[in-house]
């Protein structure tokens, strides 16, 4: 049904698209009179099957909040700060247009690189290139990055994936480190819980969770294994070892014939190469000579051994991996993590049986490995230096059952509608993917953005850096200052690490602008604001991160919007336009919202939203497939096909030595030398291990806790706790609302249930209250997100516990292959 | 007919989406909450439970709030559903403090002029408060207006873990009944004689 | 924290819950109709018109008046007594206002008249029921274990005739009544009464101490916990103990000053005793305790 036809009715369901996290369900929205009176899910589409989280629900107290940005905001209060009322003044769109566009020509004109960006709408990624455009390459903000920078390259780097998960239809046993996948969090919560609760409870599915704090899938899990933070490679890695030295429990068919296991590996750790054709050699057991890899005569691939080839000594990659691991014991490993040996080995043997190595499973007729086990993770996992490592370990412990995109195995995501991106690579493996979200920054021997994302070849951008980098510019050589900042769906002073210097870059800024529905720590500071439309006022196709899934749901206006708002993307379209970058916003929407050549934009015309969506679905669908048929028909969401779904790198291999990070690594060096500039690469390692030197781990004794944050459902990524429906349940439980700590350390401090204490890391220290609890390992503390928040707007409870407070910000403490920034820290505490 | 709920706790996940989800339905004003779920933990670490309990009024076939009401305001339908006629409540509460299960909800006076944004109410609660009156006690119906045009209550529909069931406990054929059967469902309180029409399973 | 089950308030946590809705208002009532009956009741052995009226204008005013200013729809208060046939609040509204009409009467048709008696009897009758049927109504469910107890009823008609007994007392005291029995034996009714009920009070809550765990926990809540200050100096102290040991070792003899003070410390201690019963009612957890 058109638009205006929809929305002329007195009492119907429109369906749409959820935006109260970064993922989509789909949603049908009951307006009557006008006026929204329920979101359900939408029970025809295949993602979340008519189920929807607690924010999802709450949506409507988003579009009803009477603190929305209404119109453009103009500040009149010269003072910035916390607490501080900004004084808005209404002001027409021209006047807001004509102020920013203005002020931010100024800064192209003179140097694009003055401009700060902190774009960051997870469902609008096609604009996330705008700075890019502008010619700023800046990023200011850690969204995606405090949880995705050590996850998403080596997802992309294995199987063409953006995100990854284990088979909800087909898992046996599921081991789920650092995430709430399929519990609370993370991929498509509603659907995920769905899918969840089947295989637990119709399949029996056997679930354990290794985490620090008993979550939600803890509470759940047949086995809650408490570990310290950042650890979790330690836990992972002696499973490792213990199947490939103590149970010999490894695929050798997989690793043989769909991985790089057997290409070898001479002393200096790269591939040995034919001196001639320059492709990787193998070792082929039945002839016992070496070859190309690609040889048509080899009988059998050797994946164990010491060979020599051309008088230098080499093994297959995977003995080196066998070799190098074999002193990562369970005792050892044990020590480092607390998780006891004995767990470990049981836990790996567990693992290992279930994984059924050497059956098969045929499903719609067609034939695949069944390999019913998988570990998926994320965040907790993750979030560290050596974080690429720690990205690795997990990939190893599956990609040794051989369950990598298989039924009952770990199976990887999408960004997008494209699913994985498989493309031939060099030596007959697919070609890493580590950026689907933009493409690489070119190395620069003087840094040009901020977050010197030019020196982390496979990273995402660190944007934790800026802040470090604009106060102490001498450090890297930045011969530029910031003046501006634009902020379009972003918090960058809340949700980077070292606050204080983020406010302290915040108050050198001459001009702030920001584009958003309400506002928040961060935009409170601006100088203009343009109001956006809420997701239930505006149009987009959407589809993100779809586990089991693809296609889009169609995001459209519910009901005419309440405000004089307008949609971001025309917002920024016309600061483009005013600003004089017309043609290079709209040649980077050609690519971003996967136009077709037909469809593509002209460079000096300006497209609406609407146009834009038209062209992206008929681009992606087809030419009947527009924006009339998506108003008819709401969404093409299917279930993946079996071919996207199982193994749709077949033709390639992938790895399992990982040579192509130490191979970026050295060339990185190489450069770093050669520019005369200190650069530590030494975490570009083509095998995770343990490495003692980790910063967290060698902080001084005096902080003798971990201290991490955490989020619940109820406040799952954003949009949450200024929600009052939101803020209202969360209030109520107690996790969300104190500082966890175990019951015997809380005791050994002398503090009890209640008591304000004080919490100081090297870096930071904030205030809370004491949660005093039995389901937290006593080695570390949690701070909820729930208590976090210090804005104007009325509904969160205003608190001194921000734990980003406790960060730090720099290079040192980044993890060096993929720019991720240390989510945990240590502190001391005590009662006030 | 004798309709109920099934609670399987084996799949809820504490995610509060019903809790949310009923508000939604219902248009309840702040502190009001007809449904919820509690947590409950036991155990030490690292010998740990933890426990998500979904609770909500439990329609019982044998209903202290019925027997306690003076004025017949609090009755139960021919389909086992508890209401309450808002025009009859005169606000004693006897049913509050006989109900075991602490689920009904006394909205004090002051109560509808407040929404959750202060007194400015939005255009949902403009909507939506007109349903309830101060002064009088309030609980989760089993949302009788779409049970009555053939839906679930919203709770049921909403819960992504599906850890709610409802349907009619009579018919040994339905859904609730075989879960019970199979699962070994039992009653909150059983021993209270309430005989709640709201069953668990774990 | 995690060993036993904790007392909650509206946290999402199972637990113990205490009930919030009964409280100053519904102790008030429940107070002025007992000692309204009670004295309505002596008033009726002494043939004291005015303790009898006393009685009654408490019960009318005391009592009424706390019930609607309590209520969430006091203009609609006359549905209340629609469903006596299940419900004991219908049942003592009815109680009520059968008192009020026959008490009246009786006060109206002359004494030793056929009409006079009847009423009288009625009167009476529907005087006892005011005074115990709060007991019932708390007894009549098991959502809050302390109340769910025969000893409730028990409790309550010994409390209205102790406070009949200490009303009628001190209008005697001050001249208000002339009564046709002897003051002393009144006095050593009280003093029976006061004994009686810290023994009933003792038993009640020994009885407890072996009783289910939500009972246990209002136990705990009103001898060791919130509410044990308010307990023991009011209820039990001043109410029980000061009064018994003040009525046996002083008494009428004392005079008037004395009598007053007893009844005022026997009119407190009565308040707060079943106020602070109220304040520790406490709701079981739905599922009962996880343990390891």
């Amino acid at each position: 049904m058109r638009q205006a036809e929809l929305t002329a009715q007195k009492d119907y369901w429109a369906k749409s698209a959820c935006k109260m996290c970064i993922h989509s369900c789909a949603i049908r929205v009951h307006v009557v009179d006008g006026v929204v009176v329920k979101i359900e899910g939408d029970p025809d589409n295949e993602n979340n099957k008519g189920k929807l989280c607690p924010k999802g629900q709450a949506g409507i107290m988003r579009l009803y909040d009477p603190n929305r940005v209404k119109t453009p905001l103009k500040r009149t209060n010269p003072q910035k700060g916390i607490g501080v009322d900004p004084k808005w003044q209404a002001i027409s769109w021209e006047e807001a247009y004509d102020i920013t566009a203005k002020r931010l020509k100024k800064i192209r004109d003179e140097d694009p690189r003055k401009l700060l960006v902190s774009i960051n709408d997870f469902h609008r990624i096609h604009i996330w290139g705008w700075g890019a455009a502008f010619g700023s390459a800046n990023y200011f903000s850690t969204v995606g990055q405090y949880c995705g920078a050590a996850y998403h390259p080596i997802n992309g780097t294995l199987d063409g994936s953006f995100a990854c998960t284990n088979d909800y239809e087909y898992c046996n046993y599921w081991i789920q480190i650092g995430g709430g996948d399929g519990f609370s969090s993370h991929l498509h919560v509603a659907g995920s819980i769905k899918r969840m609760a089947e295989a637990r409870v119709n399949r029996g599915m056997k679930v354990v969770v290794v985490e620090p704090r008993m979550s939600t899938g803890g509470a759940k899990a047949d086995e809650w294994i408490p570990v310290l933070p950042g650890t979790d490679r330690a836990f992972v890695l002696g499973m490792v070892n213990v199947l490939l030295h103590e149970l010999n429990i490894y695929d050798a068919e997989f690793i043989k014939k769909h991985t790089n296991g057997p290409y070898l590996v001479g002393p200096d750790g790269n591939l040995v190469r034919d001196p001639e054709t320059k492709k990787a050699l193998v070792w082929d057991a039945g002839s016992d000579s070496p070859k190309a890899f690609d040889d048509e005569s080899i009988q059998e691939y050797a994946i164990e051994g010491n060979y020599t080839v051309n008088g230098v000594k080499c093994r297959p990659s995977f003995q080196v991996i066998k070799d190098t691991l074999k002193d990562h014991t369970p005792e050892r490993m044990s020590k480092i993590c607390t998780i006891p040996a004995e767990t470990i080995r049981r836990i790996a043997r567990e693992y290992g049986e279930a994984a059924r190595i050497g059956s098969t499973i045929v499903i719609d007729g067609k034939e695949y490995p069944y390999r019913p086990a998988g570990v998926n993770y994320y965040r907790g996992a993750i979030g560290h230096v050596d974080g690429g490592l720690d990205s690795l370990a997990m990939k190893l412990i599956n990609l040794i059952i051989g369950n990598i995109d298989v039924p009952g195995g770990h199976i990887g995501v999408g960004l997008d509608h494209r699913c994985l991106i498989v493309e031939p690579g060099a030596d007959g493996m697919i070609k890493p993917q580590p950026h689907l979200l933009h493409p690489p920054y070119d190395y620069a021997n003087n840094p040009y953005s901020f977050q010197l994302m030019e020196w982390f070849p496979i990273g995402i951008d660190p944007g934790h850096l800026s802040a470090d980098n604009i106060l102490n510019p001498e450090k890297h050589g930045f011969d530029f200052k910031p003046e501006a900042l634009i902020i379009e769906h972003s918090n960058p002073m809340w949700n980077l690490s070292a606050t204080d210097k983020v406010m302290e870059v915040f108050k050198r800024l001459d001009f702030i602008v920001a584009i958003d529905v309400v506002l928040n720590e961060s935009t409170e500071w601006a100088d203009i604001v343009f109001p956006d439309h809420t997701y239930l006022e505006s149009h987009l196709l959407v589809d993100i991160e779809p586990p089991v899934i693809t296609g889009h749901v169609y995001r459209r206006p519910v009901i005419e919007p309440l405000y004089d708002s307008r949609d971001a993307t025309d917002i920024l379209t016309e600061l483009a336009a005013r600003i004089g970058f017309l043609e290079q916003w709209n040649g980077l929407l050609n690519f971003t919202v996967f136009l077709k050549p037909e469809y593509y934009l002209q460079p000096d015309k300006k497209y609406t939203n609407l146009e834009l969506t038209d062209r992206m679905a008929k681009s992606i669908y087809g030419p009947d497939h527009g924006l009339d048929w998506f108003q008819e028909n709401g969404h093409t969401v299917r279930h993946q096909t079996l071919e996207e779904m199982y193994m749709p790198y077949r033709e390639h291999r992938i790895p399992i030595y990982f040579n192509f990070f130490k191979e970026t690594g050295d060339d990185l060096q190489a450069k770093m030398k050669a520019a005369g500039r200190k650069w530590d690469t030494s975490s570009y390692l083509p095998i995770p291990v343990w490495r003692d030197s980790h910063p967290l781990h060698n902080l001084p004794s005096e902080y003798d806790l971990y201290a991490f944050a955490f989020k619940e459902t109820l406040i799952n990524f954003s949009e949450s706790n200024s929600v009052p429906w939101i803020s209202e349940a969360m209030e109520n439980i107690p996790m969300h609302m104190g500082v966890m700590i175990n019951t015997k350390t809380a005791k050994a401090k002398g503090i009890k249930n209640g008591d304000t204490i004080r919490i100081q890391s090297p870096f930071g220290e904030v205030t809370g209250r004491a949660s005093v609890v039995e389901e937290i390992h006593p080695g570390c503390i949690a701070l909820s997100n729930g208590i976090s928040r210090w804005s104007n707007h009325p509904i969160p409870k205003k608190s001194n516990t921000h734990f980003n407070r406790l960060l730090p910000a720099d290079v040192k403490w980044t993890d060096g292959m993929t720019g991720h920034l240390e989510t945990s820290t240590k502190v001391k505490i005590f009662k006030i | 007919m004798h309709l109920g709920m099934v609670i399987d706790l084996k799949r809820c996940v504490g995610c509060q989406a019903c809790t949310i989800a009923c508000k939604s339905e219902n248009g309840t004003p702040p502190e009001v909450l007809f449904t919820k779920v509690l947590e409950q933990v036991a155990g030490e670490y690292p010998i740990v439970k933890k426990k998500f309990i979904p609770v909500l009024c439990n329609h019982c076939e044998d209903a202290p709030c019925v027997r306690v009401c003076p004025t017949g305001a609090t009755t139960k339908r021919e389909d086992g559903i508890v209401l309450v006629d808002h025009k009859k409540c005169i606000g004693c509460r006897a049913c509050y403090v006989a109900c075991p299960y602490k689920n009904r909800i006394f909205l004090k006076r002051g109560s509808l002029k407040n929404g959750y944004f202060g007194k400015q109410l939005t255009p949902f609660e403009k909507v939506k408060y007109p349903k309830w009156q101060e002064g009088v006690v309030l609980k989760c119906t089993f949302c009788v207006e779409r049970v009555d045009q053939g839906l679930d209550p919203s709770c049921v529909q909403t819960c992504p873990a599906d850890a709610r069931i409802f349907g009619d406990l009579s018919d040994p054929g339905s859904k609730v009944s075989r879960l019970i059967r199979q699962r070994g469902g039992f009653q909150p309180l059983s021993e209270d004689n309430t005989e709640p029409s709201v069953y668990y399973i774990e | 924290m995690a060993k036993t089950t904790p007392l909650v308030g509206n946290e999402f946590v199972s637990g113990f819950r205490l009930q919030t809705e009964w409280a100053t208002l519904i102790a008030a009532a429940f107070f002025f109709g007992k000692i309204g009956s009670g004295l309505f009741i002596m008033s009726l052995f002494t043939h004291s018109w005015v303790g009898a009226l006393v009685g009654l204008l408490i019960v009318l005013i005391g009592k009424g008046g706390a019930h609607l200013l309590y209520l969430g729809r006091p203009e609609r208060f006359w549905r209340g007594l629609t469903k006596p046939g299940t419900s004991w609040v219908a049942r003592g509204f009815w109680a009520m206002m059968i008192m009020m009409v026959s008490g009246t009467l009786f006060l109206i048709f002359p004494a030793g008249s056929t009409a006079n008696s009847v009423f009288a009897f009625i009167a009476g009758l529907s005087a006892f029921v005011v005074a115990i049927y709060d007991g019932f109504l708390m007894n009549s469910s098991p959502s809050i274990p302390l109340w769910n107890t025969a000893m409730m009823p028990v409790l309550c008609l010994f409390y209205s005739l102790l406070g009949g007994t200490t009303l009628s007392l001190f209008l005697i005291e001050f001249g208000f009544v002339q009564v046709a029995i002897e003051t002393v034996f009144l006095s050593n009714m009280e003093i029976v009464l006061l004994l009686t009920n810290l023994i009933i009070m003792v038993l009640y809550l020994l009885s407890m101490t072996n009783a289910t765990a939500a009972a246990k926990e209002s136990l705990r809540l009103l001898i060791r916990g919130t509410f044990a200050l308010p307990f023991f100096v009011l209820a039990l102290g001043i109410g029980l103990i000061f009064t018994l040991l003040m009525s046996y070792f002083v008494g009428v003899h004392g005079g008037a000053g004395v009598v007053g003070l007893i009844t005022a410390a026997d009119l407190v201690g009565h308040y707060f005793l079943f106020y602070l019963l109220l304040r520790v009612g406490v709701y079981k957890p739905v599922l009962g305790q996880l343990t390891m």
